[in-house]
């Protein structure tokens, strides 16, 4: 048999490959399977949700700050529980992150409130003495892509089967239902912070990219 | 550094080592350069033969042979019994850095001095408060309470004045002292009295007033209750003001949260705080109202 395989050498290779993909078969799915289910209690981000996390995407936050809390005291310390997997299910993509010029946001809704990131994100010397992050006061002034965030939903809903509009998880619905969704959700940010543009534009029904951006923080927790 | 310095075991070890390699490899040279004179090939062909070059038949060396097999045997056990039960776990190891941690913090500091509490706390503030309420407690221009005055007396006449909402207890918001039928004039009063005898700030500017406080006073009993605990018929009605200006009313403000007048602050009820850290906040935040 084997010196068969020694005179054969495709169907060597093909019998390496086979004995040394085992291994990794045996180690790597049964882990994978298990850490890509969504732990419990996690819900799909709704669409207000979603729109934050494209502007989150479109500034790069993620090139400052890291989304994933390891599990050492130091880290738990100052960000709060470790991140498992299964807190990830539904990030296309996930927003990791390698480096931490700012700090870890996994948790950030845990500690910091919407008039705080309001404050924050117009002047970060105001709140946080001798930050380095730029300000991002141009979120006040663009509207958020509603119609971009409610198609991504959809297309993650009918692709890869998020549980959208499941008993207990995140409602999507139709159009109308969504953009109602999305007034309530953004009604709620909009009441809490003290900027009187942002709530002159919210009374003509314009969302800004602010508002969005904090939907999206406040969710992380 | 001495290069060679045999008072180290590994390198007297390594040297060791190295003589006795030379010599095993001289020998086991020797001995094959004597075999291939001595020897003829008179060994046995094996049967694998590549466009005319055959191979001897040679058995398997005895060390080699030993080896194969309990490697097989380690093999079997490292797959049923060796990975599946004795494999490192990342969170094993945080659950045991973190109980040490603990064990450790409790031991240190369960009996900690007035100093040693504020000395603490206001490390924990400067990361977790300051934030918000500014690395000077001073709330950056409106942006969060001020806590040099928060906690004092002028801090009840800022509440008697605003109201005060946002802890979750179940009488609910607390309006103005306008809207509770308390006139402008009696504010100080019922400061003066709240302060004096029975917040935990235990003195007062307005000593003349006290007396008149007593009597408006009536009007927060309906929710504060005649003690001012904030018990009513056993139930935790509003906040206790017998705690107000002191560290215990600012642990209770950390675990409950607040949803108030200037924005809202988060609970540190998870695991962000430990108990003695709260009270070590509490203490630090005390100690900026009053005036220390």
């Amino acid at each position: 048999m084997f010196s068969w395989l020694e005179k054969n050498p495709f169907f060597f290779a093909v019998a390496v490959f086979i004995v040394i993909a085992y291994a990794g078969v045996v180690e790597v799915l049964p882990s994978f399977a298990d850490n890509a289910r969504p732990i419990e209690g996690k819900k799909p981000y709704s669409v207000l949700q979603l729109a934050g996390r494209q502007v989150y995407i479109n500034e790069s936050c993620n090139a400052c700050h890291s989304q994933l809390i390891r599990p050492f005291k130091s880290e738990t310390d100052r960000y709060g529980e470790y991140s498992k997997s299964g807190e990830f299910a539904y990030d296309r993509p996930f927003l990791w992150g390698s480096k931490r010029t700012g700090p870890d946001l996994a948790r950030v809704g845990n500690y910091r409130t919407a008039d705080w990131h309001e404050n924050h994100m117009f002047d970060p010397t105001s709140v946080v003495p001798g930050s380095i992050m730029p300000a991002y006061k141009h979120m006040f002034n663009k509207n958020a892509d509603i119609e971009t965030a409610y198609a991504e939903a959809v297309t993650v809903k009918k692709v890869f089967n998020v549980p959208y509009d499941v008993e207990g998880q995140t409602k999507l619905g139709t159009w109308q239902e969504a953009s109602e969704e999305v007034q309530a959700e953004a009604k709620i940010i909009v009441d809490q912070m003290k900027n009187q543009e942002i709530k002159d534009a919210f009374a003509r029904g314009e969302i800004r990219e602010i508002v969005a951006l904090i939907a999206y923080l406040n969710s992380l927790k | 550094m001495q290069w060679l310095n045999l008072e180290d075991n590994v390198n007297l070890l390594s040297l060791i080592g190295a003589i006795l390699i030379i010599l095993i490899t001289l020998v086991v040279v020797g001995r094959m350069f004597q075999q291939m004179k001595e020897t003829k090939g008179e060994a046995e062909l094996s049967e694998h033969n590549w466009d005319g070059i055959g191979e001897y038949k040679n058995a398997v060396p005895l060390g080699w042979a030993i080896m194969f097999l309990l490697l097989i045997v380690w093999a079997i056990w490292y797959f049923l019994l060796g990975y599946p039960l004795n494999s490192y776990s990342q969170i094993g190891e945080y659950n045991q850095e973190v109980a040490a941690h603990n064990a450790k913090f409790q031991e240190k500091f369960h009996n900690l001095s007035a100093d040693d509490k504020v000395a603490m706390g206001e490390n924990l503030f400067l990361v977790q408060c300051s934030a918000c309420h500014g690395i000077t407690g001073d709330g950056i221009n409106g942006k969060a309470q001020n806590l040099g005055v928060w906690g004092s007396e002028e801090g009840i006449i800022e509440v008697l004045n605003k109201g005060s909402k946002g802890m979750n207890y179940a009488m609910g918001e607390m309006a103005p002292a306008a809207d509770l039928g308390v006139n402008a004039e009696d504010v100080p009063a019922v400061a003066a009295y709240v302060a004096k005898e029975i917040s935990a700030i235990k003195k007062t500017a307005n000593e003349n007033l006290v007396a008149r406080g007593k009597e408006v006073f009536a009007t927060c009993t309906a929710c504060h209750g005649e003690d001012g605990t904030g018990v009513i018929g056993g139930e935790v009605m509003a906040p206790n003001l017998t705690q107000y200006g002191s560290a215990e009313f600012v642990v209770d403000v950390l675990n409950r949260g607040k949803d108030g007048n200037i924005g809202v602050m988060p609970k540190f009820s998870s695991n962000i705080l430990n108990d003695i850290q709260k009270q070590a906040v509490g203490e630090y935040v005390i100690s900026l109202s009053r005036g220390e």
